[in-house]
């Protein structure tokens, strides 16, 4: 049982995987800035379910509910705000778009190269898999939420109280970048 | 058990998804977008080294950065609205000037 449950996210976290895969591609590659913000939010979504399978409810939970339900709406809104349709005839990419690809491509050759080595070189004596002790007496996966309410409300409380803050500047700050007339 | 090559490589590839939209799309929205997904892809990282050590600090972490990330999407798209009023564009290499 304990096997199958375990084959089973392994399964299912590749699934969602190549989910938020094609997701993210499709925002990258969308031609309508609407099919963008689709492909976000499966992506978003693909990456929620993910965190589960990683044994992070919670954190799968927060992440449908401040991505689903906050941010791809607001983005949605501001979509319909400016009118993007009046740019489709425009082209899609900006002119720097071969150096950016070639660039990237490189960086992910290096990046490639030190993940072979990690996974296939002399140096990888055993898989990155978390041990079993490691974990004892902990219980996050089966605690989640109490075990992440103590990291966070004892061990990060300052860091905790500094991002309501940044929340609360971003929030004023957002509307007084957005309202039409200066005071 | 997932493996932690997999959730490794999954992120890496969302990161350069991100990155790569940053750098070749002309929206201000989808760059916006992207590094939002560039961010979840490093809490993807957070969450899976947090399960490899057994401490719940990187679920920690990962949920201090949505929060910074809910902050920087309520300002950008402020921004970019502002922008839309005041040239009339969304597309990046429109906005070429530092004043206003």
């Amino acid at each position: 049982m304990e096997a199958i449950l375990s084959r089973s996210a392994t399964y299912l976290f590749l699934l969602f995987g190549f989910i938020a895969l094609g997701g993210a591609a499709s925002m990258v590659f969308a031609r309508n800035a609407v099919h963008s913000v689709i492909g976000f939010l499966v992506a978003m979504l693909a990456v929620a379910a993910c965190y589960l399978t990683l044994q992070a409810e919670f954190l799968g939970v927060a992440q449908i509910l401040v991505y689903a339900g906050g941010i791809v709406v607001l983005f949605l809104f501001v979509v319909m705000l400016v009118e993007l349709t009046k740019f489709k005839e425009k082209r899609l990419f900006q002119i720097q778009t071969p150096w950016a690809v070639a660039t990237l491509l490189v960086a992910v050759a290096a990046f490639g190269g030190v993940f072979w080595k990690t996974l296939f070189g002399p140096a990888a004596v055993e898989p990155l898999t978390l041990r079993p002790e490691l974990a004892e007496g902990l219980k996050v996966a089966e605690q989640n939420a109490q075990a992440l309410s103590r990291g966070l409300y004892a061990d990060f409380l300052l860091p905790f109280e500094i991002l309501s803050v940044i929340l609360l500047v971003a929030l004023v700050g957002a509307v007084v970048l957005a309202k039409t007339e200066r005071v | 058990m997932v493996p932690m090559n997999a959730v490794l490589l999954l992120s890496f590839l969302l990161f350069a998804l991100g990155v790569a939209g940053v750098l070749i799309r002309r929206n201000a929205l989808i760059i916006l977008m992207c590094a939002e997904l560039m961010l979840n892809a490093a809490n993807l990282n957070l969450i899976a080294f947090a399960r490899h050590s057994g401490t719940p600090a990187g679920q920690a972490f990962a949920l201090l950065v949505m929060g910074l990330a809910a902050a920087e999407v309520a300002i950008g798209l402020a921004i970019v609205v502002a922008l839309y009023r005041k040239k009339d564009t969304v597309q990046v290499d429109d906005i070429n000037l530092l004043k206003g």
